[in-house]
């Protein structure tokens, strides 16, 4: 039976992260959201905020649930989710539903559910699974090459829809992983490589001219000021015009008049950057560091090597999700339409990242058990 | 209990790692901690770059997206005649507009394709002014697609607004002329502005869709007219919507004119000219103030309608206009010079006084030609004919009265009869110089655009331009108006109040005066002499009975008036080429002024192929007796 009242060492520092960087993005949404919801609080439950609060709720339960939960139970499951999952993949590359230029979700009644958020979580289960069987001939290329390829298949299929910022969060999972694993370190190094230099040609041949055109906006936005330029540009002077204390919640004129684009979700970050200035950045950092950490610390206290694994592909998760996010908000990376973990707008988003805190905490939990 | 508890065979079970390997799995979590510090690390770098060292410069250009300055457009002046009689009006009208910047990228075509639908423009030229627009470095301002809509289109317009973004409906007057026709000539008309002028003027507050006065008084009082546009600070969101006016400067309004043209005046004249121009191509005539050189009315037909360029240019009409021979959109009045003919014998007659190559009493006998042998074949001679064989012993003002061409012929180039010089005459570079001095070719600076500048020719212009040397044959036509001479109506009339003035050469203008929008007068400072001719008073005395004798009981007698003595000069000028019988088509022309004693008024009445006793001074007749007789009776003798 789950027991609520449990005095095994639930770390509540990270789960007190996790629902703060939440109520974080619920605020920034709100104020995303305002001129649309016009502030009354009935537009506003009603709205935006309130199905992501509800969201938000669905997946604090399911996070307690699954930390209540030996998550090796899941590391059993771990081959049926993945097969489940390369199927959801190409029934949303056949089928699924379409916007801004790209197939991602599946559409059920009203709500769109988009797989490669869960399934980032899946992939991280099958080669946490798959690398602690074989820890002991992870140096084998046979090993290696397997442990690949169970990132690379869903990879390619996000690729495709296209979503070329998902397909590398599955590739830097499984490099975290692997080198965590104890992989040879020629072997991932050649790997590296091998991308690097396979880049120009991908570049050429296989990237569609949807992602060439997001990538030549990237390095010169002023050539489409007012399409697709737009939103990077205006994200840009958002956050720039933030200074150090930002203009003040609800009062930054980019985001307030409508200048920033898509402001709940991919450039949620412009919204914190204008209104809440560096030091509000710094804070939401802050957050993301504790977490992180705590995540780290879970693997570093996981008495075994598929709690270990899940730890670091969690972290590695939430970390370069966060990375490429922020980054594409202020010019480091091109638009890719990775959402913010916790606090950009969208269930499927925030329902994995909960998911991947119950993980967590389940190997936190755990952790003494097998001393008892 | 439950599966969250206990062992169970399914769980893995590693061994406790041993030293060594706990050790190395310590050290990789070190480094993916060190992974997580590095990239918050290299974001705050960027943001710290952005955010607190160029902070300033993106807050500025947040605020320049924010804040717009909305051109307020100042209201054009008003036109009116000479008595406060409107002649033109800013109607209030609808347009639909575009702003580029805020039709989302990829929907151009879609919104062009409604707006096809409302406006009836074609879409692919509404969405290549989207494009243009969106290209441009001003893609904010409205761009009007269509004006002049209906009400109904209007509203319907305004209904969809919601689901075409970037499309407004404005408020656009459209100018409205209550005599498009009658005044067409001097009112002009306004017009889109074309790349040219926007790109000369866009600096002085002038929009991409503006428009721009293109013709007559709209045209050369441009400036005036239009006032001075404000400008208004305002909040915009992204879609363009105006959500606060922050400050704003307000628009001058344009200056109102008020033009020395009698629109009543204006009305009979075009009406005489019209009965009296028969079958002529053209027809023009001037009224002008002798002594301010204000044009009291100005008619050039056929004329056309400045209505059709109001709003939407009705390209049709335009085509008509363009391709009918009669060239309605040209001023004949000033535009287009003709040969003066007889009405040029003002000139000869003027500066053969002055210049002592004949006083009044100088006397000539026509034998109805004159025989002149040639320069180069000698025996053979060229015979000029006077327009008549029975005008016998004539002095200067007979001479000039009854238009004896021989008269002129004498002293235009004398008369040499057997190898002995019998009348010494003015010769062509005194007759030229004289021409020059009463305002032939050169612009004589009416305040409307378009003018010709006539042609005074001499010896040194033919052998240029011809080819040929000057013979004397030349120096007689140039007597007589007729050969290379070529005067406006408008010059002509100059020349004839210059005579009636006291030998001041005016400077003609159609406006009285122009005044500020609230009705304020202003002093306007216009030269209204170019020179004064220095002509002995007791030559112009001669000049103007001369004058009076040609209507009294000369070649110009159907210029007669009751109870107003008439002074003026007929011209009925050769052009073209020579018919196969010797003769070939006239002008027709009449010029004069009255009342003799205490000259007024000027009238030139120019006919193509016309005549001028005939045709041309019949009408001018007409005109001095509605003005003396009719008009300034009503108007209590107060003058103009």
């Amino acid at each position: 039976m789950i027991s609520w009242r449990d005095p095994r060492p639930f770390d509540f520092v990270l789960l007190a992260a996790a629902v703060a960087l939440t109520a974080y993005g619920l605020v920034l949404i709100y104020s995303g959201t305002l001129n649309t919801s016009g502030g009354a609080l009935e537009e506003v439950v009603r709205g935006p905020v309130g199905r992501q609060a509800a969201f938000a709720l669905v997946g604090i339960a399911l996070c307690l649930v699954i930390s209540r939960f030996d998550y090796r139970f899941l590391a059993q499951g771990s081959a049926g989710l993945y097969i489940g999952l390369i199927a959801a993949l190409l029934f949303v590359l056949t089928i699924g539903a379409q916007e801004y230029g790209s197939r991602r979700w599946i559409e059920i009644g009203d709500t769109r559910v988009q797989p490669s958020e869960i399934g980032k979580v899946i992939v991280i289960l099958a080669l946490a699974k798959y690398l602690s069987d074989n820890s002991e001939r992870v140096k084998d290329l046979r090993v290696f090459f397997t442990s690949f390829a169970i990132a690379l298949v869903p990879a390619l299929l996000v690729f495709a829809e296209p979503d070329l910022g998902s397909a590398s969060i599955f590739i830097l999972i499984w490099l975290g992983m692997v080198i965590m694993a104890g992989a040879d370190m020629r072997h991932v190094l050649g790997t590296i490589g091998m991308f690097v230099a396979m880049a120009p040609f991908a570049l050429i041949i296989v990237v569609t001219d949807y992602q060439r055109e997001r990538v030549s906006v990237f390095l010169d936005p002023a050539r489409d000021a007012l399409g697709t330029g737009f939103n990077i540009l205006q994200a840009e002077i958002s956050v720039g015009s933030g200074g150090l204390w930002g203009k003040g919640l609800t009062n930054g004129t980019q985001t307030q008049l409508d200048y920033l684009r898509t402001q709940t979700t991919d450039y949620v970050f412009s919204v914190l950057g204008e209104e809440l200035g560096f030091v509000g950045a710094m804070a939401l950092f802050a957050l993301f560091i504790i977490l992180l950490f705590r995540g780290l610390r879970a693997a570093a206290i996981s008495q075994d090597i598929f709690g270990r694994m899940l730890a670091v592909g969690i972290v590695i998760f939430i970390l370069f999700q966060a990375f490429i996010n922020i980054g594409v908000n202020i010019r480091l990376f091109p638009v890719t339409g990775i959402p913010l973990p916790f606090i950009s707008q969208g269930g499927s988003s925030l329902i994995t990242v909960f998911i991947a805190v119950g993980l967590l905490e389940s190997v936190i939990v755990r952790h003494r058990q097998v001393t008892l | 209990m439950g599966y969250t508890t206990g062992r169970r065979p399914w769980s893995s079970d590693p061994p406790t790692p041993a030293g060594d390997e706990a050790r190395a799995v310590r050290n990789k979590i070190f480094y993916f901690g060190l992974l997580v510090v590095v990239v918050f690390g290299i974001l705050t770098l960027q943001l710290a770059r952005m955010q607190l060292v160029n902070g300033e410069k993106y807050r500025l250009r947040a605020e320049t997206n924010r804040l717009r300055q909305v051109p307020v457009m100042p209201a054009r002046g008003l036109i009116y005649d000479r008595d406060g009689v409107p002649l033109v009006e800013n109607r209030p009208a609808f347009a639909a507009a575009v702003v580029a910047a805020d039709v989302p990228a990829g929907q151009e075509m879609d919104i062009s394709l409604a707006l096809q639908d409302l406006t009836g423009r074609p879409a692919s030229e509404i969405e290549a002014i989207i494009r243009e627009r969106k290209a441009s470095n001003d893609p904010f301002t409205p761009q009007v697609i269509k004006e002049n809509l209906s009400n109904e289109a209007a509203f319907r317009l305004r209904e969809q607004l919601a689901s075409l973004p970037g499309v407004r409906v404005v408020v656009k007057p459209v100018r409205v002329y209550n005599e498009s026709v009658l005044m067409s000539h001097i009112l002009g008309f306004v017009g889109p502005i074309d790349a040219e002028e926007y790109e000369r003027l866009k600096d002085s507050g002038y929009q991409y869709d503006d428009r721009i006065g293109k013709a007559g008084v709209e045209y050369t009082y441009e400036s005036l007219l239009r006032g001075v546009a404000g400008t208004r600070a305002v909040e915009t969101d992204a879609s363009g919507r105006e959500l606060r006016v922050l400050g704003e400067t307000a628009a001058v309004p344009g200056m109102n004119v008020v033009l020395s043209i009698d629109v009543d005046l204006q009305r009979r004249v075009e009406e005489f000219l019209k009965a009296g121009m028969g079958k002529s191509l053209n027809a023009a005539a001037i009224v002008m103030d002798v002594h301010t050189g204000q044009i009291l009315a100005m008619v050039s037909l056929p004329n056309y309608d400045s209505n059709i360029f109001s709003g939407e240019v009705d390209q049709a009409a335009l085509a008509k206009l363009s391709q009918d021979p009669a060239k309605p959109m040209l001023n004949h009045a000033i535009s287009e010079m003709y040969p003066p003919g007889s009405t040029f014998k003002q000139i000869t007659g003027a500066a053969a006084l002055q210049e002592g190559v004949a006083n009044a009493g100088t006397m000539i006998y026509s034998p109805g030609y004159l025989d002149v042998e040639d320069e180069y074949i000698p025996g053979k001679f060229h015979r000029f004919k006077d327009w008549r064989s029975d005008l016998g012993t004539m002095n200067f003002y007979r001479g000039l009265a009854m238009s004896s061409d021989v008269y002129f012929y004498y002293l235009a180039g004398g008369y040499v009869k057997d190898g002995r010089r019998v009348f010494q005459g003015l010769g062509p570079s005194r007759l030229a110089d004289w021409a020059r001095r009463f305002g032939l070719g050169e612009a004589t600076g009416i305040d409307l655009p378009g003018e010709s500048e006539g042609l005074v020719p001499d010896p040194e212009w033919k052998e240029r331009n011809v080819g040929e040397p000057w013979l004397l044959g030349d120096t007689y036509n140039f007597g007589i108006g007729q050969g290379y001479v070529a005067a406006t109506p408008l010059q002509m009339l100059l020349v004839t109040a210059a005579i009636a003035n006291g030998g001041d050469l005016l400077i003609p203008t159609v406006v009285k005066e122009l005044r500020t929008a609230d009705g304020q007068p202003l002093q306007l400072k216009r030269q209204t002499v170019k020179r004064n001719l220095n002509l002995d008073p007791r030559n112009l005395a001669i000049m103007r009975e001369a004058m009076r004798q040609a209507v009294a009981d000369g070649s110009a007698f159907t210029a007669q008036v009751r109870n107003v003595t008439v002074a003026g000069k007929t011209g009925t000028a050769e052009f073209g080429e020579r018919r196969p019988d010797g003769s070939y088509k006239e002008h027709g022309w009449f010029t004069g002024f009255a009342p003799f004693n205490n000259p007024e008024v000027a009238v030139v009445v120019f006919m193509e192929q016309g005549n001028g006793a005939g045709t041309a001074a019949p009408v001018a007749a007409k005109i001095l007796d509605y003005y003396f007789n009719q008009l300034k009776v009503a108007k209590g003798n107060a003058g103009p």
